[in-house]
């Protein structure tokens, strides 16, 4: 029995360093390359849809989070059945912790419902489902955005071994006690009840959802995290990713497609002299396809003003292709500090070099710090004599 | 720069005219109103702003009136290292021509001759300080903007320096502060707050904030409701299972409840039964009471009819009493009424009386005074029928006398003439009777009587002798008058038919005595008349009176009855006086008060009556109410009879008290009964058990109630799930999210680039000031060098960081700039000017033009001007001064002045009548030493470049 285990599509997700909308734009609610990104995830699952239909494949089990909340719009809601309607094989909706099935759930809401193709199942209630003859998943919705409970877990202690010639799949979705050890979260899955539940064959699939990370159980490889088909951010490891499962009473072979095609991607650089932001620019213009690629910037160092200006330039020119570029100020630690060549640069005289000094004297970084307003004041000093008169 | 000469051709009203100045120290281009003076100016200005294709207003003005020619403009100048000669024509063939002639020659025309010379005025002059140290024409000279003069501040900063640390420095320039303000003006108002983009930046983020907030509050509030729809669920299953419990309990209790209640309406049937017989017992005790009363009330009612028919007997003797009074009332009354009707009738008797009395009076007076007018009236006809018989009136008397006097004089005269005749009888002889003419005439013894002759008279004694006498002619003719006036006077008495003249008189005396009389008696007829009109009018009233008289015997009769001092008065006699009337008017008054007298005793004696037959009436009155009391008592006292008669028929006295007593017993016991029921009911606690049941019946209204609630909110909430599921909060919120992260940092980075900007501009500027500061003391000594020269050694100036003089302290006064005389302000202006000039490098500075100022300076104040101009020129390389005037002794005093007169320039055509000819040379320089400085020469024109 082949099937294909995706979780986390996140429909209806923003990223705020694809920037907000432009001021005084009409019409949306995001601005341009928001709403590229809501369309790459869309397109990851018609991606999917058509490698589930090619493969043959008996379902598509989304682990949970299939919208980023329970209260996105309508248009999200529709958007996302018309890009569920584009394929024919059935597709199992899990709640996750994102969409829980409360009272509010998107996928039990009108406009969901209405619109939902018919080969769209919502696994909204617990237990045990039979999807065909032979086939049963059990699902483990999330009830509430906080379970105090093991959900899986309490779904296969209530299993009785599957009966022969059945296959059936766990459908979860939360991270597993052995990859987030919190020991105050009431709703992580242990990890002991699912390895035991498939070595007594109660289930012989353990699908999981939440991780937006590919991952696989180093005992058991029929634990599974699927990842999110398209990234959402730069701490994840191989997104992009759905896996087709092919499945016996015994074993899974399970293979990975790659759908997702926009990438988050991290850099850090020191930054000390011209060569290192030679570097950085190198680096940046090397990267393909900008205009789907995030990239956020840790950099620490030291600049001369000189340096600083130019580095304000190539950032600036390099945030014209990408969809997005971001220094992140927590993990970046790069000081301004004007040298005697930016001072000469200048060439000022008379009180206008006694200004200079004296900013330059407030911008040092002698005393801690330095000055960031007296050299942002330098750096003005420095544009308006380079300006015509 | 220096200006070596300056040549104007057809430029407003100068044809051609070509004007050197001295290189140092003061030109005074003196000449007299619009000789081109001001034009000189704005010719020099023209040539070094506008491009010869300019059409600016200030060109087209300079294009002299009706000539087909262009002004043109041409200036030798020495700026820096170059010295160049640069010509420029406008609007006709417009041209540029610029000669540099060091350092190096040069040769360039057109845009490039303007470009170079506008590079090399850069290069080596401060274009702002030149305009600076212009005192224009009637202005006032005020305060030049001497602050951010490049020229100057590098003067001043060398000063300020020392010598040696001058800076060479092309850049320090006033610029970049204007710049770093004008970056400053982007972010915040000169008042500091934000502006622009700042502004734009901040209010972005206070509404993403607010969009923020808005949406994480709807976000919130589905959430709420989230959690509200778990806990209502929760509560819903809840209730369901306390409703059931609580249905049980109920159940229990209303059983309980239904025993108490068939117990209670036992206890209450016991207590309306004793109630019951409490009332009859009640009953009978009132029958007996009613009864007794009844007897009671009948020994009332006999007391009663008792006091009654005494009341009646005692009254009867009370009412005879009154009818008694009340006949002698009655006759007295009758009595009174009659005496005085008696009095009345005699008082009307002795009026009647004394108004007949008073008649009769009055009837004697009018028959008396009608019988002396009849008297009256008869003399007085008398008199007037004497008076008409008499026909001698006084006029015919007169004329009688007059004729009788006539005939006397007549007489007299015959008698005068005539002889008498002297009858003498003897003394002896006895009495002789003579008769003369006729007439006897007795002689006594010795008398005499002597006769005139005036006629014939006869003489006769009687029987003794008759003697005749016959006068003469003479005589005879006398006579003849007499007796004609005789005669004369005999017509005329017997006209008038009187006898003679005696006769006359006597009828006029007559006649007199007649009008007196009827004067009299018409006198007596007025008197008597007086009041009555005429006689008829007084016989009416006589008549009138007779008629009011009563016939005198019925009079006399009727006066019988009269009181007897009436009856004394005669009054039937006709000569009654007056004293009869008022004794009888004093009887009538007497007679009339006794008649009012007895008229008041009859009234009085009337109401006496009157009140007695009140008092009558009252009494029978009273006698029937009491006679009527007693019937009524009598009759009630017969119906209780008759009441109580019947009431012991039917129901004796001794039943009745039986029945109470059996009665009474019954009630107690049905009230013992009750309060035995009663007493065993409330050990068992029915309030208990009532407020118990109330209780579990209110508890489970309302859990049906909350059950109702439930249900409500679990629809309100649902209902509000399914708008926000559609409203996509979610996405508003992201949206909002990113857009308050962006309006952060937007904000952040705005914020940060207008505090720079404040920091540089603050930094420059505080820089600058203290810069300035240290320029203030050089540039202020070098003012007051030269305004102690004007306001003597005591002045001292203050200066701000802006080379304004913003104080002047004299003597130990200090005064405000503004404050000062327009004066004052003039000199400190030019001396602030000049210290300017005299304190620049001579290779950076510009001339000082001062156009027709100092008009406000008195003549010791422009001597000492003078000084000031000379003290400022003095040094070697000092600043040229250019001072145009038309009033050239305002700058005598200038000692070191060259002086150059200027003279109209007409165009050729114009000054046919000036014997001048050719073009006009101005030349003042030490390279024409054939020309002293101020001295004007004719140099032949040069013919027209193009």
């Amino acid at each position: 029995m082949r099937f294909v285990h995706t979780a986390d599509w996140q429909l209806g997700m923003t990223r705020r360093i694809l920037g907000a909308r432009p001021p005084k734009e009409a019409g949306g609610l995001t601005g341009e390359a928001q709403a590229r990104f809501a369309e790459a995830r869309l397109d990851a699952v018609r991606a999917l849809g058509q490698i589930a239909d090619a493969q043959g494949a008996a379902f598509v089990l989304v682990c949970g989070d299939v919208f980023e909340s329970n209260l996105v719009g309508p248009d999200v809601v529709a958007r996302a059945c018309e890009a569920l309607g584009s394929f024919r094989t059935p597709v199992l909706l899990l709640p996750g912790n994102h969409d829980p099935a409360d009272a509010a759930c998107v996928l039990r809401r009108p406009d969901f419902v209405r619109r939902c193709p018919a080969h769209v199942r919502v696994l909204d209630t617990p237990g045990v489902h039979e999807i065909a003859p032979g086939v049963e998943v059990v699902a483990a919705p999330w009830r509430s955005k906080h379970p105090l409970t093991d959900l899986v877990g309490e779904q296969l202690a209530a299993l009785e071994p599957a009966p022969a010639g059945t296959l059936r799949v766990l459908a979860g979705h939360g991270e597993l006690d052995v990859l987030d050890p919190d020991d105050d979260e009431p709703a992580r899955i242990r990890r002991d009840g699912v390895l035991a539940a498939l070595a007594d064959g109660r289930v012989h699939y353990a699908a999981l959802g939440d991780r937006h990370s590919v991952w696989t159980d180093a005992v058991d490889d029929r634990i599974r995290h699927a990842g999110t088909p398209e990234v959402t951010d730069f701490d994840e490891v191989d997104p992009g990713h759905v896996l087709v499962v092919d499945l016996d009473e015994r074993a899974a072979r399970v293979t990975t497609e790659t759908v997702g095609r926009w990438r988050f991607v991290r850099h850090d650089a020191a930054l000390d002299t011209d060569a290192d932001l030679d570097a950085l620019d190198a680096r940046l213009a090397a990267l393909p396809d900008k205009e789907r690629t995030a990239v956020r910037l840790a950099l620490v160092g030291t600049l001369s003003l000189r340096q600083r200006s130019r580095l304000d330039d190539l950032l600036a020119g390099h945030g014209l292709a990408f969809a997005a570029v971001e220094v992140v100020e927590q993990h970046s630690d790069l000081a301004t500090v004007p040298d005697d060549a930016d001072l000469h640069e200048l060439d000022l005289h008379g009180f206008a070099a006694d200004a200079a000094s004296e900013l330059f004297a407030a911008a040092a970084p002698a005393e801690g710090t330095g000055d960031a307003e007296s050299r942002d004041a330098l750096r003005l000093l420095h544009r308006l004599v380079g300006s015509p008169r | 720069m220096r200006l070596h000469r300056i040549r104007l051709r057809d430029f407003r009203g100068v044809h051609d005219r070509e004007v050197s100045l001295a290189e140092h120290g003061v030109t005074v281009l003196q000449g007299d109103n619009e000789v081109g003076k001001t034009s000189t100016l704005v010719a020099l200005d023209l040539l070094f702003d506008a491009a010869d294709s300019s059409r600016r207003a200030e060109i087209r003005a300079a294009q002299p009136a009706g000539v087909d020619a262009g002004p043109e403009v041409e200036a030798e100048v020495s700026t820096g290292p170059y010295r160049f000669v640069y010509r420029k024509r406008w609007l006709r063939r417009p041209r540029t021509e610029l000669h540099v002639t060091a350092p190096a020659p040069e040769q360039l025309t057109g845009a490039d001759a303007h470009a170079r010379v506008a590079a090399i005025l850069d290069e080596t002059m401060d274009r702002a300080l030149w305009r600076g140290l212009r005192v224009e024409q009637n202005s006032v000279v005020g305060q030049a903007d001497l602050g951010g003069q490049d020229a100057l501040t590098r003067a001043l900063d060398r000063a300020a320096s020392g010598p040696g640390a001058s800076r060479a420095d092309p850049s320090a320039d006033d610029g970049l502060i204007e710049r770093a303000a004008e970056e400053l003006r982007r972010y915040r108002t000169p008042s500091g707050r934000a502006t622009g983009e700042l502004r734009a930046a901040e209010v972005r983020l206070a509404d993403a904030e607010a969009e923020e907030v808005r949406c994480r509050a709807a976000l919130e509030a589905v959430e709420r409701d989230v959690a509200a729809r778990d806990r209502l669920d929760a509560d819903a299953a809840a209730l369901k299972a306390r409703k059931h419990a609580h249905t049980a309990e109920v159940t229990g209790l209303e059983d309980t409840w239904a025993a108490l209640q068939s117990r209670l309406r036992e206890v209450d049937a016991a207590r309306q039964h004793a109630v019951l017989a409490r009332e009859r017992a009640d009953a009978a005790r009132e029958r007996r009471e009613t009864r007794d009363s009844l007897v009671a009330a009948l020994e009332d009612d006999a007391d009663t009819a008792a006091r009654a028919a005494e009341a009646v007997a005692a009254h009867e003797a009370e009412h005879a009493g009154a009818r008694d009074e009340r006949d002698a009332r009655r006759a007295a009354d009758t009595a009174a009424r009659a005496r005085a009707g008696e009095a009345r009738r005699a008082a009307d008797a002795a009026e009647r009386a004394v108004s007949a009395a008073r008649d009769r009076a009055e009837l004697a007076d009018l028959s008396e005074r009608l019988r002396r007018v009849d008297e009256a009236a008869a003399g007085l006809a008398a008199a007037e029928r004497a008076l008409a018989a008499s026909t001698v009136d006084a006029d015919d008397l007169d004329e009688l006398e007059d004729l009788a006097r006539d005939v006397v004089r007549a007489e007299a005269a015959r008698d005068a003439a005539a002889a008498r005749v002297e009858l003498a009888v003897p003394a002896d002889a006895g009495e002789l009777t003579v008769v003369v003419d006729g007439e006897t005439v007795v002689l006594a013894p010795g008398g005499s009587h002597t006769l005139p002759v005036a006629g014939s008279r006869a003489l006769s004694l009687p029987g003794v002798l008759d003697v005749r006498v016959t006068p003469g002619l003479d005589d005879a003719g006398r006579d003849d008058a007499v007796r004609e006036r005789s005669r004369a006077l005999a017509e005329a008495c017997e006209d008038l038919g009187v006898a003679d003249l005696e006769a006359a008189r006597a009828a006029r005396r007559d006649a007199e005595d007649a009008a007196r009389r009827a004067d009299e008696h018409r006198a007596a007829l007025a008197r008597e008349l007086a009041g009555h009109g005429d006689a008829p009018a007084l016989r009416a009233a006589r008549d009138a009176a007779r008629t009011r008289l009563p016939d005198d015997g019925t009079s006399a009769t009727s006066v019988d009855v009269t009181p007897v001092d009436v009856t004394s008065v005669d009054v039937t006699s006709v000569d009654v006086t007056s004293a009869d009337v008022t004794e009888l008017r004093a009887a009538a008054d007497t007679a009339r008060a006794d008649a009012e007298d007895a008229a008041h005793r009859a009234d009085e004696a009337d109401a006496a009556c009157r009140s007695a037959e009140d008092t009558v009436r009252e009494a029978d009155t009273r006698a029937a109410v009491l006679a009527e009391r007693a019937a009524e008592a009598r009759h009630a006292h017969t119906r209780r009879l008759e009441e109580l008669d019947a009431a012991r028929a039917a129901e004796p006295d001794a039943t009745l008290a039986e029945a109470e007593s059996t009665r009474l017993a019954r009630a107690r016991d049905a009230e013992r009964e009750h309060e035995a029921m009663a007493a065993a009911l409330a050990d068992d606690d029915p309030d208990t058990v009532e407020a118990r049941v109330l209780n579990a019946r209110a508890v489970a209204e309302r859990l049906a109630g909350e059950g109702a609630r439930l249900e409500r909110e679990h629809a309100e909430t649902t209902g509000r799930l399914q708008a926000a599921g559609l409203a996509g909060w979610h996405d508003q919120l992201a949206a909002a999210e990113l857009e308050l992260d962006a309006a952060v940092r937007e904000h952040a980075a705005v914020a940060r680039r207008a505090a720079a900007a404040r920091r540089l501009h603050e930094t420059l500027t505080r820089h600058r000031e203290r810069v300035r500061r240290s320029y203030v003391a050089p540039f202020r000594a070098q003012v007051e060098r030269l305004a102690r020269i004007v306001f003597g050694p005591s002045l001292a100036l203050e200066i701000d960081e802006d080379l304004r003089i913003t104080h002047r302290t004299l003597d130990g006064t200090t005064v405000p700039f503004g404050a000062l005389s327009s004066g004052a302000q003039e000199q400190l202006g030019l001396c602030a000017r000049l210290a300017c000039a005299a304190l620049v490098d001579p290779s950076e500075g510009v001339p000082v033009v001062i156009d027709d100022a100092l008009g406000h300076s008195d003549p010791d104040r422009l001597s000492r001007l003078g000084a000031v101009f000379t003290a400022a020129t003095s040094a070697h390389g000092a600043a040229q001064v250019v001072v145009l005037t038309c009033t050239p002794e305002r700058y005598h005093g200038i000692g070191a002045a060259t002086v150059v007169p200027l003279a109209p320039s007409r165009r050729p055509g114009e000054r046919a009548a000036s014997e001048r000819s050719g073009p006009e040379v101005v030349r003042v320089a030490e390279d024409t030493p054939a020309a002293t400085p101020g001295t004007v020469l004719d140099l032949p024109r040069a013919p027209r470049a193009g």
